[in-house]
């Protein structure tokens, strides 16, 4: 071999990686292998046990299955820099459009009704749930098998409590610009109104459910679709600009960015876990599949617990039954496209 | 600022008492912690995301305009860049772990006012595995010699000191959760990250590497956020008397599981590799861990009962020499290292003298043979030098000569008919208190006892991309590198020592 054979053969790239397309990506290249994996990847084992023996990692902590979990790749490709960027143009785009209304005096247009009855009372209790999911993502991204699922759950976990704050400044906004409203008193009605205690009592479970992709995919494939579009869409964001509250909707929009990319990496794990030349694909599907009908009929009922939020509508008449039956429809299908069981009864 | 103290004054009221469930108890802790304390830095996500961006900005913006048209990797000292290719598998170990901490001690620790706190490190833990990992791959791009840099993070888990690295760094996750935090937060963070990223880049720019200290000056001001958050949770730790067993135990713990790995492996990095001399590890040491972190900062909580680590004056007294030992076993054993070594010159000789009296005696003989026998006509390693290398410790995975071989303290015991052997008297210690943690866990030597050298490197991936040439060299010279066939020529089989030491002797390697 010549010099310059030699020269041209040496790596200027990381070699560890098999990227998933042609060349590798920065994400793949700041993510992948990240995560030990004794006895695949890595030499060596768990050198230091836990108290009480466990390894670093284990598969038992999901009841599905993967050869090769590092094979995962997040569709939106986000590492650290790139989501934070998301998210510091998400929250520029509130507050700029939150100092237009000061300076506007839009909260003053406010429906006072709207104020007290939604924003008051649902919108901010609603903060608490979102804070339940940030819990719930923490140990599931301790738990994730992966560097690369592990840190697209990390964000994850980060964006619901990006949205549980947004919701407190902005009310904390509004209770300065005027003298007729104060943000009290939710927490109580989280903690003791029996309107929400099936999603209290919903949230509890969520946090305390053991294993990391049941937390994952039922949040992304049955919560997300259906109970956070009725207590966010259809409780607040659509009827918001019919009461004079056009800021209310922009926060929601960036909490429904989030939910668009935490369901497209969700359905990126489903499909890697079931497809068709894995030896467990199927048992995976039945898994999820099972998953889903643990959850969703108690989701939907959940979600019709909120039905006495749209009588207080003050200026509008929603069908909640009509919209209920539309995401839960829309979530059936989705379930159906990938491969999971009918689900839209 | 009235909307940011207000907002965060609400968000620490997320959190309510469960109904329906008993809390979690996935990571279970023995310690009490009260609901309410204090987050100096009132961590709100809008303000968070804005400042980090910034941060981000300036500096992969920094690593893409000027370092990069410069050429800057190209002009630093190479025998510097050589150990970079270490440091950074190794960092991000660390980083990693400590992000999987903060996702326990948000599950375990029943305070919304903490969990805010450990939120913005579980993201800034991401930042850093990708800051570090992205200049890693940099220096792949750039710098004159990849190889090493391109494969570390594959080798890395073939290398005695990241292995003891792991040991050590998973200490902050795979843990009851405020032990983690106590080992990252309180040990870690507070006393190691101002020697490893500050201290660190003195030496880079001082060599000419003007990369690093840009990626690590910007991970270091996220450290002080996280040295605040250690000591939320130590205020709140020791604000309950009933906790106190518990922490001095973690504590002691916690500081020598960090320090035996820490100060061998960050006095090697300073002291080896600097080309461009100036202050020694021992100094930054003193100054570092001795005045600032045990001199002040533990010494402040002593009122609440928290007492300095029980083998604190050990260490201290060990830190002259713990680096020089371990890089002499490291060195020892380049062919399965993957970066270059420059041999020490008589100009490092003197520097070495003045910095550590008495280096000489106990090391200057073993460099002027190191520099005999680079040549592969030689057809020797410096590992031929001794009868054998020391074992590796069983609970830190370090090697069995520490501090200095002829005063190591070394022990070797038979326990459920199993040899093991420990560096200290520390290790022995933390050892017997919970063996299970330890047990199972085969060190580099027993995990390819037997195998020969040649084997371990060809198959472990430790060769250059012509398939013959080795990644490691003793040398930075490159006229005449050692392949494979030059390893393979010499026969030498990796042999665990454990094997042929009797029990209950305490031995000098």
């Amino acid at each position: 071999m010549n010099a310059q054979s030699a020269a041209a053969k040496t790596p200027r790239d990381f070699t560890f990686i098999e990227p998933r397309k042609r060349r590798l990506t920065e994400y793949e290249a700041v993510t992948i292998h990240q995560q030990w994996e004794p006895g695949g990847f890595d030499a060596g084992t768990t050198f230091l046990r836990g108290p009480d023996g466990r390894a670093w990692w284990e598969a038992e902590r999901t009841a599905i299955k993967h050869p090769n979990w590092f094979a995962f790749r997040d569709p939106a490709q986000h590492w650290q820099r790139t989501y934070v960027r998301m998210q510091a143009e998400q929250e520029r785009s509130i507050e700029r459009i939150t100092e237009d209304a000061v300076a506007g005096g839009l909260f003053e247009e406010l429906d006072r009704e709207w104020l007290h009855s939604i924003l008051g009372k649902h919108y901010r209790v609603w903060s608490f749930f979102e804070y339940g999911l940030f819990r719930a993502f923490s140990p599931a991204q301790r738990e994730a098998l992966s560097d690369s699922l592990g840190n697209a759950i990390c964000f994850q976990s980060f964006d619901h409590m990006r949205l549980g704050q947004a919701v407190v400044a902005h009310l904390l906004t509004i209770e300065n610009e005027l003298e007729d409203y104060e943000d009290r008193g939710a927490k109580g009605l989280w903690t003791d109104d029996p309107i929400y205690q099936p999603a209290r009592h919903l949230a509890e479970d969520i946090i305390m459910t053991d294993d990391w992709a049941e937390q994952t995919l039922v949040v992304n494939l049955v919560i997300a679709p259906i109970l956070s579009r009725i207590a966010w869409d259809t409780l607040v964001r659509k009827p918001a600009p019919l009461h004079g509250d056009p800021v209310t909707p922009l926060i929601l929009m960036t909490a429904e960015r989030d939910r668009r990319r935490n369901l497209d990496y969700s359905k990126e794990l489903v499909a890697m876990v079931t497809a068709d030349d894995l030896d467990v694909g199927d048992a995976n599907r039945k898994v999820i599949a099972g998953w889903i009908d643990d959850w969703r009929a108690r989701v939907i009922d959940v979600a019709r617990s909120l039905a006495p939020v749209a009588e207080r509508m003050p200026r509008t008449n929603i069908d909640f039954e009509a919209e209920l039956q539309a995401v839960a429809s829309a979530q059936g299908e989705l379930i159906s496209e990938l491969g999971l069981g009918g689900g839209s009864k | 600022m009235k909307n940011i103290v207000e907002t965060h004054e609400r968000v620490k009221d997320f959190d309510w008492k469960f109904s329906y469930n008993d809390k979690p108890k996935r990571y279970p802790t023995r310690y009490k912690i009260p609901p309410k304390t204090k987050d100096p830095f009132r961590h709100l996500i809008r303000d968070y995301c804005s400042m980090e961006q910034e941060k981000d900005d300036r500096q992969y913006g920094a690593m893409s305009d000027v370092i990069a048209r410069s050429g800057m990797p190209g002009k630093a000292s190479e025998r510097w860049m050589e150990i970079m290719k270490l440091v950074l598998p190794i960092t991000c170990f660390g980083e990693y772990a400590a992000m999987k901490s903060c996702g326990q001690l948000i599950d375990t620790v029943d305070n919304a006012e903490l969990r805010q706190g450990y939120l913005a490190q579980t993201i800034d833990e991401v930042r850093h595995v990708n800051q570090q990992a992205h200049l890693a791959r940099y220096f792949s791009k750039h710098s004159p010699d990849p190889e090493g840099f391109a494969q570390g993070f594959k080798l890395r888990s073939r290398t005695m000191q990241a292995r003891a690295g792991q040991a050590a760094l998973s200490g902050f996750f795979n843990a009851d959760p405020i032990e983690g935090a106590i080992n990252l937060q309180v040990v870690t963070e507070t006393a190691y990250t101002n020697p490893l990223f500050v201290a660190v880049t003195e030496i880079a720019a001082a060599n000419g590497d003007e990369t690093t200290p840009t990626v690590f000056l910007s991970v270091q001001s996220d450290e002080a956020r996280h040295m605040a958050n250690g000591y939320s949770t130590l205020a709140a730790i020791v604000s309950n008397p009933d906790n106190l067993e518990h922490l001095e135990k973690d504590f002691d713990r916690a500081f020598w599981r960090q320090h035996n790995f820490l100060d061998p492996f960050l006095g090697a990095v300073y002291d080896y590799f600097q080309e461009n001399r100036s202050s020694s590890y021992l100094e930054k040491w003193e100054e570092w861990i001795a005045e600032d972190w045990a001199g002040a900062y533990i010494a402040k909580l002593e009122p609440f009962g928290l007492k300095a680590p029980r083998w604190f004056d050990s260490a201290r007294a060990n830190i002259p020499w713990v680096g020089h030992t371990a890089m002499m076993l490291i060195a020892a054993a380049w062919p399965i290292m993957f970066w270059r070594f420059d041999p020490m010159t008589e100009r490092d000789f003197e520097w070495f003298e003045k910095k550590y009296p008495g280096w000489y005696e106990h090391y200057g003989k073993f460099w002027e043979d190191y520099a005999r026998i680079t040549d592969p006509k030689e057809g020797t390693i410096p590992m031929e030098l001794f009868n054998s290398l020391p074992p590796l410790c069983r609970t830190c995975h370090m090697p069995c000569a520490l501090p200095r071989p002829d005063i190591a303290t070394m022990r070797v015991r038979m326990i459920d008919d199993r040899k093991h052997a420990f560096c200290s008297e520390a290790c022995e210690h933390i050892f017997l208190e919970e063996p299970h943690r330890y047990l199972g866990n085969p060190t580099l030597f027993e995990e390819f006892d037997g195998v020969d050298m040649a084997d371990f490197i060809e198959q472990g991936g430790f060769l250059r991309a012509d398939g013959k040439t080795l990644i490691a060299q003793p040398t930075l010279k490159r006229d005449r590198q050692w392949t494979i066939d030059d390893i393979r020529a010499l026969k030498i089989e990796l042999r665990d020592p454990l094997r042929d030491l009797p029990v209950d002797e305490v031995k000098a390697a």
